[in-house]
């Protein structure tokens, strides 16, 4: 049966894969809610987010919110997505490269 | 700055240096000190505590920077002690190290023409007379062979006293002083002139006495390398013949009634095996370790059954580090040998491994809640005395020992090796290594 796990590993090692990558999804959802949270809170806060111009007339409030925030969340999702693969990749089967997938790659917060 | 610093010290600038720009000189009006300040402190602590996964990048192997050539041959206005700090002979007695040390020490002693022999060949010569004095050549002169079989320093005043066969050598005067390492002559040092007056006899001894400690520096650097090296190698020979009977035993067992078990812990065995073997250099990369230690431990599961439990807890940060090789799993093998093994209830071996990206640390735990150690064996192994050979089969202490004598040779006093116990309660063995 083919179920999609290498069957050479462990309970104990899936066990651990697992939980490392419940660590990196918390902290990758640690810093999104950060970021989520912290857009509002700089609006209310820190008139200067919103009552000032930075580039072409727009508030810094403004160009987070059209571009910034698109590109954040572009970049966590990779981020995110590529550190928990090599991450699987080198705890699960059998030994990872040296210099592989996950050298240069992810943002664990 | 090592193992990546620089790179992060110039993320941190760049942070800096944006934050000032986007709140200070883009914008109008510009955002207040302390809100500035609040915002960088953020972004920094971000960026240190993200480092170890996010900014280490490329493990690019580490290029000694080469001294950019000297179109003169010499380094004027260089200090004695300067040189005495970058001798090239640290690294040994080489043709290349001889060469850079000729050039470098010429100015110093006043010499027309430098040169440095092994006990057969002239290794290095800088000045007149290097058309017919060739490196590679075998030693022409009398006066080189006479200061190496004797072992003491010679002068000549006169050209013939030389005893250059090459009739056209305008090489006049000479002192020659042995290069030796303890009692040994490994060379000479020759400092030449075109005209009556030799070099200072002092000045060339004292300058081939400083060398020679520097080949005696090189040589206790490679007893040092060669030491460590052995101590890899014991390791990898230790691996105990009874492990490989019991496995074997156990695949044997298990061919019968489940076949396809037997079979992946043959592949496991394999995979031990050509781990072990394989692996060159002092440091691998943690996952390789791991899985090192993985592959032992489900052949050490499969012999004790449920009687073995693990659990492993590894940091994501944790998995590119680079940490010595054989050293995990040889705690491992001791938390199972004497302190699961001996525990009929048998026990858990946990495996914690961290980076604490502030120390720049990687924090290696493996503790077991089995049978622990006596106070008197515990107390003898702290104080890291090597232990006795009986000891040594009842408590496996060899293989801390020896992994904390490469750990010494590897990081100096920049790591430690905790080891905890109580009878009955378990062992705790805390490894802490700088972050690579």
């Amino acid at each position: 049966m083919d179920d999609g796990v290498d069957d050479r590993d462990t309970p104990a090692e899936v066990d651990a894969t697992f939980r490392t990558l419940r660590r990196v999804a918390v902290g990758y959802f640690a810093v999104f809610l950060a970021a989520i949270v912290g857009f509002p809170l700089l609006a209310v806060t820190l008139d200067w987010w919103s009552a000032s111009r930075l580039v072409g007339g727009m508030s810094p409030g403004f160009l987070m919110a059209a571009f910034g925030l698109y590109a954040f969340f572009a970049v966590i999702g990779v981020a995110a997505a590529s550190l928990s693969s090599a991450v699987e990749a080198r705890m699960l089967g059998g030994p990872a490269p040296e210099g592989g997938p996950l050298a240069g790659e992810g943002e664990e917060p | 700055m090592r193992g990546g610093s620089q790179l992060l010290a110039a993320t941190l600038v760049v942070v800096w240096a944006l934050v000032h720009l986007v709140t200070q000189v883009l914008v109008d009006p510009p955002l207040g000190v302390l809100a500035t300040v609040t915002i960088g402190v953020v972004l920094s602590t971000a960026v240190v505590l993200g480092y170890p996964s996010a900014l280490r990048g490329p493990r690019l192997s580490r290029v000694v920077p080469q001294r950019p050539p000297d179109p003169r041959g010499v380094r004027s206005g260089l200090a004695i002690a300067d040189a005495g700090r970058s001798m090239p002979l640290r690294s040994g007695l080489t043709p290349d190290a001889a060469r850079r040390t000729a050039e470098l020490i010429r100015p110093l002693l006043g010499g027309d023409a430098i040169a440095i022999t092994d006990t057969e060949q002239v290794l290095a010569f800088v000045g007149p007379g290097a058309d017919h004095h060739r490196v590679g050549g075998a030693l022409q002169t009398r006066v080189s062979r006479k200061a190496i079989d004797k072992g003491r320093t010679v002068v000549v005043h006169r050209r013939d006293g030389i005893g250059c066969p090459e009739p056209g050598c305008p090489l006049e005067t000479a002192v020659v002083a042995p290069l030796a390492i303890g009692d040994r002559v490994v060379g000479a040092l020759k400092v030449y002139r075109v005209h009556d007056e030799p070099a200072p006899r002092v000045l060339v001894e004292d300058m081939a006495s400083m060398l020679s400690l520097h080949l005696e520096l090189a040589e206790m650097d490679r007893e040092r390398h060669l030491a460590a090296d052995a101590r890899l190698d014991a390791l990898r020979a230790q691996i105990n013949p009874h492990f490989l009977f019991n496995v074997l035993n156990t695949i044997a067992s298990k061919a019968r009634t489940d076949p396809e078990e037997a079979r992946q812990l043959l592949l496991r065995l394999s995979d031990f095996f050509r781990y072990a073997v394989r692996q060159d250099g002092h440091f691998a990369e943690f996952a390789q370790e791991y899985f090192f230690v993985r592959t032992y431990l489900s052949l050490e599961q499969a012999r004790f059954g449920d009687r073995l439990r693990v659990r492993y807890d590894i940091d994501p940060q944790v998995l590119t580090t680079r940490v010595p090789v054989l050293t995990i799993q040889p705690l491992v093998e001791n938390a199972v040998k004497h302190g699961i093994a001996d525990k009929v209830s048998g026990g858990t071996i946990r495996l914690r491994a961290r980076v604490d990206p502030l120390t720049r640390t990687t924090s290696i735990r493996v503790s077991d809640d089995g049978v622990g150690m006596p106070p008197e064996v515990l107390a003898r192994l702290t104080a890291g005395e090597r232990p006795a050979a009986g000891e040594r089969a009842r408590h496996g202490g060899v293989g801390l020992w020896n992994i904390s004598q490469r750990l010494g040779s590897l990081f100096g006093d920049r790591c430690s090796l905790d080891v905890v116990s109580e009878p009955g309660e378990g062992t705790t063995v805390e490894l802490r290594i700088p972050l690579r």
